[in-house]
C-alpha cells in the first residue's frame, strides 16, 4: 500500500475497497491468470510443457520488447492526462535512420545512436511543444506527429528498405550493432535486456523521484498542481520527450534485431503500446497508473499471443480475445472510478 | 503404431546418416513416410491484402487432396516482429515443414535459417529470404510480369500517350519490382510518355483520390498501370467520376478470381487487362508431398509460376469457369 500511497499523493483516495485494490494490480493478476492459462492448456511434448520451455518464454518476451519500450514511454504521457499517437511512427523513422546513417553514410555506433536518441527526444519534445503552446489536443498534435514522422522516414531512405549487412567498409554496418539480435547464452534475447533496464529507470523515474510526483500532479489535476508551484508546462512537454526518447531506442533496437530499417517500421505500434498500458492499470483520463503495471500488461500480451497461436487458435481469435481483454481492464477501471466518487476524475 | 512408424524412420534416418557421411539418398525430412500425419506451419505475411487472403483460400482448398496434411496458417499482420514470433512459435511446436511468405526478406532471414538447420525443411512462397538457407521457392517474378504489362501497355497504345502508374507501397520490395519491371516494359515504345507515378500503399481508396488528381494534372493519360487489382479498381472510380470512361485504358496485376476480383473487372470491360501474379499453391503442397511422404532426397531449388495475361480474349471464360 505504500507504493500505492506514494505514487498517487495528490489523489488522496480515502478507503481503498478490495475492488480497488483488484484494479491497482489488476495487470499482475491478469499475467498470472494467462500464466496459469498458459500451464493448463500448453501442449506437451515428451512430458514437457511447451510453454515453459525456456526458449518459448525467451520467445515471448522477445516479441514484446519493443512495444514494451514504447509502452514504458507512453505509460508517463498517459499518466500526464496525454495520449500519443506517434510513437509507432517514430520507431520507424529512428530505425530507418539507423540504418541510413550506418549502412549509405558509413557513421559509426558513437555518433550515429546519440543523434537517433537526440532525434527522437527532440521530435517528442516539440509535440509536447506544440501541444501545451498552443492548447491544441495532444491526439491532434500527435495524430499529426504520426503522419511528419511517416514522411519523414521516407524522405530518409528515398523511399526504400534499408538492409544492414556487417563488416567494414563502406556499405556496412559496424558488427558490435548485431548484438542486438542475438541472445546471451543463445537465450535470453538481448533486445528484451534493454527492455528490461529501461523499465527498471522507468519505474525508479515514476516511483521514487519528484519528477514522477510532479507527473501524478499534473495528470491528477492540473490546476491544483500549477497553483502548488509544479512547472506544469514543462511537465507536460517532458513526458512527450520522454516518449519520443522511448520510441527512437525502440526504433535503434528494432533496426539491430532485424538488420533491417523501413519507413512503415512500426505501424500500429502505437495501439498495441497504449493496450498494454491501459491494461496495466493505468487510467487513461490521467492521474492514476502503474509502470509495474504496464510492464506486466506488455509480457501479458505477449504471453496471450503466444498460448492461443501454441494452440493453434486462429487468429481471428487472438484479435477478439486481446479486445475483450483491455475492454475487460478498461470496465474495472471505470467501475472502481464510481465507486470511489469520481477520484482523480 | 504411429509412434512407432516414426521411430522407426527416425532410427532409420540416425543410422542412414551414421553409416555414410553426407549420404546422397537423405531424405530432406527426417520424419518423412508415406504412414505418418503432418502439420505445416504457413507462417502468412499479413491477412489485409487480398492477394493474401486467395493465397489462404487455396491453400485450404488444396490442402483438402492431401489427407495426411494438417495447415496452421499465422498472421503476420504486415509486421517482421509478429511474423518472427510466428516462426518461432512453430518451431517451438515443432511443425513438419514451414511454408513461409516472408512481409520483409531481411529481417525474417535469421529465424527462417535457423529453422532450417535444425532440420525442418522450409519452402518460401511469393518472397524469399537473403541467403540461401532454405529448401524451395514457389513464386513468380514481379519484375518480369510487370515488364511483360509495360510491354503489353506499349503494344496498346502503338501511336505513343501519357501514361501514369499508381505504385504499391513504397519501400516493400514487389512494389518496386512491379514499378522497376514495368517503366522497363514501356520503355519499349519510346512515343510513350510516363507523365505521373505515385504511390498509394495497395489500396484502393487511395488509388480513388490519387488518381482523380492525376487526371485533373494530366487530362491527356491514356493509360494507367496499377501494381495490383485494388489499386486498379480504385483508378476506375476516378475514370467513371471524371466521365471519362473508355478514354483510359486500365491494367492491374493480381487477376484475382471471385465477384470483387480483377478477372471480373476485365470481363465486364471495366478494365483492359490484369495480369495474373500466381498463388503457387499447388505448387508447394507438391512440394510438400514429395518432401514428406515421398521422401525425396531433393527437390527444385525453384519453382517459377509463370503469369497469364487476363485480356478480353479470355477473361469471360475464366471467370465462368471459376469454383467458389
Amino acid at each position: 500500500m505504500s507504493l500505492a500511497a506514494a505514487s498517487a499523493p495528490e489523489a488522496a483516495r480515502p478507503r481503498r475497497s478490495p475492488v480497488a485494490l483488484l484494479v491497482r494490480f489488476q495487470s499482475l493478476l491478469g499475467l498470472l491468470i494467462v500464466i496459469a492459462a498458459g500451464l493448463v492448456f500448453s501442449p506437451h511434448r515428451h512430458g514437457r510443457l511447451l510453454f515453459l520451455q525456456p526458449d518459448n518464454v525467451a520467445n515471448i518476451i522477445r516479441s514484446i520488447s519493443e512495444t514494451g519500450i514504447l509502452a514504458l514511454g507512453m505509460t508517463f504521457v498517459i499518466i500526464a492526462a496525454g495520449i500519443d499517437l506517434s510513437v509507432g511512427a517514430v520507431l520507424g523513422l529512428s530505425s530507418v535512420t539507423t540504418a541510413d546513417l550506418l549502412v549509405n553514410d558509413g557513421w559509426g555506433l558513437w555518433s550515429t545512436l546519440p543523434l537517433v536518441v537526440l532525434i527522437g527526444t527532440a521530435f517528442g519534445a516539440v509535440q509536447g511543444a506544440i501541444s501545451t503552446r498552443f492548447r491544441i489536443q495532444a491526439f491532434i498534435v500527435t495524430l499529426a506527429g504520426l503522419q511528419a514522422a511517416r514522411g519523414l522516414a521516407l524522405i530518409v531512405s528515398d523511399n526504400s528498405f534499408i538492409n544492414i549487412n556487417y563488416g567494414h567498409g563502406p556499405g556496412s554496418a559496424p558488427p558490435a550493432f548485431a548484438v542486438l539480435g542475438e541472445r546471451i547464452g543463445g537465450v535470453f534475447p538481448v533486445a528484451t535486456l534493454v527492455f528490461i533496464l529501461l523499465a527498471v529507470a522507468a519505474v525508479a523515474l515514476l516511483n521514487v523521484t519528484r519528477y514522477g510526483r510532479y507527473v501524478f500532479a499534473t495528470g491528477g489535476n492540473e490546476r491544483a498542481a500549477r497553483l502548488s508551484g509544479i512547472p506544469v508546462s514543462r511537465i507536460k512537454v517532458s513526458v512527450y520527450a520522454l516518449t519520443g526518447f522511448a520510441s527512437a531506442i525502440a526504433g535503434i533496437v528494432h533496426a539491430g534485431q532485424f538488420s533491417f530499417g523501413s519507413p512503415n517500421d512500426g505501424t500500429g505500434y502505437e495501439l498495441n503500446a497504449i493496450a498494454a498500458v491501459v491494461i496495466g492499470g493505468t487510467d487513461l483520463f490521467g492521474g492514476a497508473g502503474s509502470m509495474v503495471g504496464t510492464v506486466a500488461g506488455a509480457v501479458m500480451l505477449g504471453a496471450l499471443a503466444n498460448i492461443l497461436q501454441l494452440n493453434d487458435v486462429s487468429p481471428a481469435m487472438q484479435l477478439l480475445a486481446t479486445g475483450a481483454i483491455i475492454v475487460a481492464a478498461a470496465a474495472l477501471q471505470t467501475y472502481v472510478g464510481q465507486r470511489s466518487g469520481g477520484g482523480s476524475r | 503404431m504411429r509412434i512407432n512408424c516414426r521411430a522407426s524412420w527416425l532410427l532409420a534416418g540416425a543410422v542412414l546418416a551414421l553409416s555414410a557421411t553426407g549420404a546422397r539418398a537423405k531424405p530432406l525430412s527426417a520424419t518423412c513416410g508415406p504412414n505418418n500425419d503432418y502439420v505445416i506451419g504457413v507462417a502468412q505475411a499479413n491477412f489485409k491484402e487480398p492477394y493474401r487472403e486467395h493465397v489462404d483460400h487455396e491453400l485450404q482448398r488444396l490442402v483438402k487432396n492431401y489427407p495426411k496434411f494438417k495447415l496452421v496458417i499465422a498472421d503476420g499482420q504486415a509486421d517482421v516482429n509478429t511474423q518472427v514470433s510466428d516462426v518461432e512459435n512453430f518451431r517451438t511446436q515443432q511443425v513438419d515443414l514451414l511454408f513461409i511468405s516472408p512481409f520483409e526478406s531481411a529481417p525474417l532471414t535469421p529465424v527462417v535459417t535457423s529453422l532450417y538447420k535444425s532440420g525442418t525443411p522450409v519452402i518460401e512462397l511469393d518472397r524469399k529470404t537473403t541467403n540461401d538457407q532454405y529448401t524451395s521457392f514457389v513464386g513468380g517474378d514481379n519484375r518480369a510480369i510487370a515488364e511483360q504489362a509495360g510491354r503489353y501497355a506499349a503494344s496498346q497504345l502503338p501511336d505513343g500517350g501519357e501514361v501514369a502508374i499508381l505504385e504499391g507501397l513504397p519501400s516493400s520490395s514487389p512494389a518496386i519490382e512491379r514499378l522497376d519491371g514495368f517503366k522497363a516494359g514501356i520503355a519499349t515504345n519510346p512515343k510513350i510518355k510516363l507523365v505521373a507515378v505515385q504511390p498509394v500503399d495497395w489500396m484502393e481508396d487511395k488509388a480513388e483520390t490519387v488518381f482523380s488528381a492525376m487526371l485533373q494534372a494530366h487530362p491527356g493519360i491514356r493509360l494507367v498501370y496499377t501494381s495490383n487489382d485494388l489499386a486498379a479498381a480504385g483508378a476506375y472510380i476516378a475514370i467513371k467520376d471524371a466521365n471519362k470512361l473508355g478514354q483510359v485504358k486500365i491494367i492491374g496485376t493480381d487477376g484475382l478470381p471471385g465477384p470483387s476480383g480483377g478477372v471480373r473487372s476485365v470481363a465486364d470491360g471495366q478494365w483492359a487487362a490484369t495480369f495474373v501474379y500466381p498463388t503457387g499453391a499447388a505448387e508447394a503442397l507438391d512440394l510438400a508431398k514429395r518432401i514428406l511422404i515421398d521422401c525425396a532426397s531433393s527437390v527444385p531449388r525453384q519453382v517459377t509460376v509463370p503469369t497469364q495475361l487476363i485480356d478480353q480474349s479470355n477473361a469471360k471464360g475464366l471467370y465462368g469457369k471459376e469454383q467458389f
